[in-house]
């Protein structure tokens, strides 16, 4: 059998369960006379152990049977686990989670994880290896006890010896034992069978009347039987064994999902954006032919309706819940904040809210520098806290929202927000804001600290050298065709909000031109669009700007940005200007023309060195013809 | 016509792999459930020719599922999916009404005796 196809619904799974069994144990770490999480942590780690064995994973497994050792000891123990004991579990989860990523790889030997075994093994005390004192409940040993001796045949059978749980098999042969009649002092005494050390050989008396040819013929049906001998004489018939019918079954209970490959999924989402490019040029070609044959503009409507189905279908099912990722943070929060002896309650809100899949594998790093952030640098040790008349444990909220086209994922702290005044001294000192900038907003302040390199260890807490790293969070993010803001208030605490869109893969775009040329704006980020001279110009800083309803809108004019008229000499004379809008950041875009709305494929796109910083990627147009993606956050 | 089976086990990498050596040898799995007590539920509905039933499932193991199922049709014939070392929940499985078990890790040809075994 080939296993190697399983290998990767091995990993995802057994992921999922590692990541359940790190949820449980904070749990217990939070209420430990509670005996829920035991039981759940140990389902946990019995499945993986079940899946690593059958993927032929022996050191996971292996691992995964010790941990399950301890914890079937803890489960019955019915006591809460002492510290040291959890702690263990924390770290052996980990390396579990380790070890299965290896053996995936066909690295399992690269993880030693002998010391860890032994310290598991010592966890859990030694017992008497007597067998199990529980009687079985529904055996009739009243009966057997009842009995007449010496009323029917001796039957003595051996299980194999390489045969697995030969107790469960000497059990069966039992049952099988009894439906030929009556069953009388078994040998060991079936209790033994529950016992690891059963050796698999047993006896007992069986009162029937069946002859011993088809005693043994029936016995060796229970399989890994290697050996029966009936003895005694007498008796005769056979015993009849009925068939099940096979009844036909009604298709209305069948799963309703399938496992599919998402490297599938995003074939077919290549393949639907091709159709939607062909779609485009079918409507141009329909529109030039509708005078001589008007059935070409309904077929034109019924593929463009079809398509546009067909589209949501399958982002739809591209469209994951966002506690696949956030379901790892409450641990890394609560690893970070006993590393730096802070008290933080996490709470996690919205995380049925659905990202597409290929956003949210990219959104996991980010996240985890932004919450590493919040406990170290947002979240005041609890003697600061006390001083300040605060709650000594801090709060860090992760929370997603679904906002029309986007996702916006919040991270907040009650911590002691950010100082801006020190903050500002240092943008001044390295030439961030001008010198005569007395208060910076949250705008600037999310551009002094998204400076490659910027770090806030010294300007705002002593606690780590670590850089804060917002710059490595916003390249991520605008790469997502994202945003990022920021909140923050002394002593209250701060807050980043991150905002994505739902998909990454078709978007509604505004096409605007510069002469010949075509440039494709995201509608996600498009605020409103305004005639040029319709509003009068200003300069802010040596720019031009407009004022759209009291507030200073800074101008871009894209012939002069991208230094190309597109083929036309003179701009026309009445421009549009597209005002993008980013958070609290606003620009206009000043254009030749705007020529329609309509959805683009977005394609990657490897921009050669020394390109303008300003484009997200590339599309086909409906006729065939490239056009570039403009950058929303490359122009705010 | 070929024999209809339901399989239990909160694990899709377990039943994705009993799925596929079922199928394989011209059984139809008609359906699966991750909990015990889906397990009585489905039983109940598709009343299939044979179950696989693990043992530790969450809501309701595996073994309660087998008392669930066998009060109300003790006919059913119900394979137990075990590990190493939960002897004596196996023979408390046995007990309960199952009908024969395997152990993990499954390899086909055993997991395919034990079945025709149970099917007689």
């Amino acid at each position: 059998m080939d296993l190697s196809q399983y290998a990767e619904l091995f990993l995802a799974e057994s992921r999922e369960h590692l990541s359940a069994c790190n949820q449980l144990l904070l749990e217990w770490e939070r209420r430990p006379s509670s005996p829920e999480p035991v039981s759940g942590i140990f389902r946990a780690v019995h499945t993986v152990k079940g899946m690593a064995a059958t993927m032929g994973y022996g050191r996971v497994a292996d691992l995964a049977h010790r941990m399950e050792n301890l914890l079937d000891h803890l489960r019955r123990s019915g006591k809460p686990p002492a510290g040291d004991v959890l702690q263990l579990l924390f770290r052996a989860t980990d390396t579990l989670e380790k070890a299965v990523g290896l053996a995936v790889t066909g690295r399992e030997r690269d993880l030693d994880v002998s010391a860890l075994a032994a310290e598991l093994d010592r966890a859990v005390p030694k017992q008497p290896t007597t067998p199990s004192s529980a009687a079985p409940a529904s055996l009739p040993a009243a009966a057997l006890a009842a009995a007449a001796p010496g009323a029917g045949r001796l039957v003595h059978v051996t299980i194999r010896p390489e045969a697995p749980l030969k107790g469960g098999r000497a059990m069966l042969v039992i049952r099988k034992a009894q439906s030929l009649g009556t069953v009388l002092r078994i040998q060991p005494p079936p209790q033994a069978f529950e016992s690891e050390e059963f050796d698999g050989g047993l006896a007992f008396e069986l009162d029937t009347n069946v002859a011993p040819a088809d005693i043994e013929a029936a016995l060796r049906t229970v399989g890994d039987v290697e050996r029966v001998s009936v003895g005694g004489g007498g008796g005769g018939g056979g015993g009849d064994e009925a068939l099940a019918p096979a009844e036909s079954v009604a298709a209305g209970g069948r799963s309703r999902h399938i496992r599919v490959d998402l490297r599938r999924l995003d074939t077919l989402m290549d393949l639907i954006g091709e159709l939607v490019t062909a779609r485009g040029r079918l409507n141009e070609v329909a529109a030039r032919w509708v005078g001589q044959d008007p059935t070409i503009d309904d077929i034109a409507i019924q593929v463009s309706r079809l398509s546009v189905e067909l589209q949501s279908e399958i982002i739809q099912a591209r469209m994951t819940p966002v506690w696949q990722v956030f379901d790892r943070f409450p641990r890394l929060v609560r690893d970070v904040a006993r590393q730096l002896d802070k008290q933080v309650v996490f709470r996690v809100e919205g995380k049925e809210i659905e990202l597409d899949r290929a956003i949210l594998d990219e959104l996991g790093d980010p996240l985890v520098h932004l919450l590493r952030n919040a406990v170290d640098h947002g979240i005041e040790p609890p003697a600061e806290r006390k001083r300040h008349k605060k709650n000594p444990e801090g709060q860090i909220v992760l929370a997603a929202v679904r906002e029309r086209n986007t996702v916006a994922i919040s991270i907040a702290d009650d911590g002691r927000g950010i100082d801006r005044v020190k903050i500002l001294h240092k943008a001044k000192r390295e030439g961030v804001v001008g010198p005569h900038v007395e208060v910076l907003s949250d705008d600037q302040l999310l551009r002094v600290l998204a400076r490659p390199g910027f770090s806030t260890a010294d300007a705002v807490t002593a606690v780590s050298g670590r850089g804060v790293g917002i710059d490595v969070v916003m390249t991520r993010l605008r790469a997502l065709g994202g945003s990022i803001e920021i909140r923050t208030e002394p002593g209250k605490g701060t807050a980043f909000v991150l905002r994505l869109p739902v998909t990454l893969a078709i978007v509604r775009a505004l096409i605007a031109a510069v002469g010949q040329e075509r440039y494709a704006l995201p509608l996600t980020y498009v605020a409103e669009t305004v005639e040029f001279g319709t509003t009068a110009i200003t300069t802010m800083e040596g720019r031009d700007a407009i004022v759209l309803r009291d507030r200073v809108v800074p101008l871009v004019d894209l012939r002069k940005l991208l230094g190309t008229n597109g083929g036309a000499q003179a701009p026309p004379p009445r421009r549009p200007i597209i005002v993008l809008e980013m958070g609290e950041r606003r620009s206009g875009i000043v254009v030749d023309g705007m020529l329609s709305q309509q959805e683009i494929v977005v394609k990657g796109f490897d921009a050669p060195r020394g390109t303008l910083p300003v484009f997200s990627g590339a599309t086909i147009m409906g006729d065939g013809v490239p056009a570039l993606i403009l950058d929303a956050a490359g122009l705010v | 016509m070929s024999h209809t089976v339901l399989v239990c086990d909160d694990a899709i990498f377990m039943r994705t792999m009993i799925n596929d050596i079922l199928a394989q040898a011209g059984f139809e799995v008609v359906g699966e459930a991750e909990t015990g007590t889906q397990a009585v539920e489905k039983y109940r509905q598709l009343k299939p020719d044979l179950v696989t039933m693990d043992i530790v499932m969450p809501e309701m193991g595996g073994i309660d599922a087998v008392r669930e199922i066998v009060k109300h049709d003790p006919d059913a014939k119900i394979l137990m999916c075990s590990a190493m070392g939960q002897q004596a929940l196996v023979v408390e499985a046995i007990q309960a009404g199952a009908k024969d078990f395997v152990v993990k890790p499954f390899q086909p040809s055993r997991v395919l005796e034990a079945v025709q075994r149970v099917l007689g």
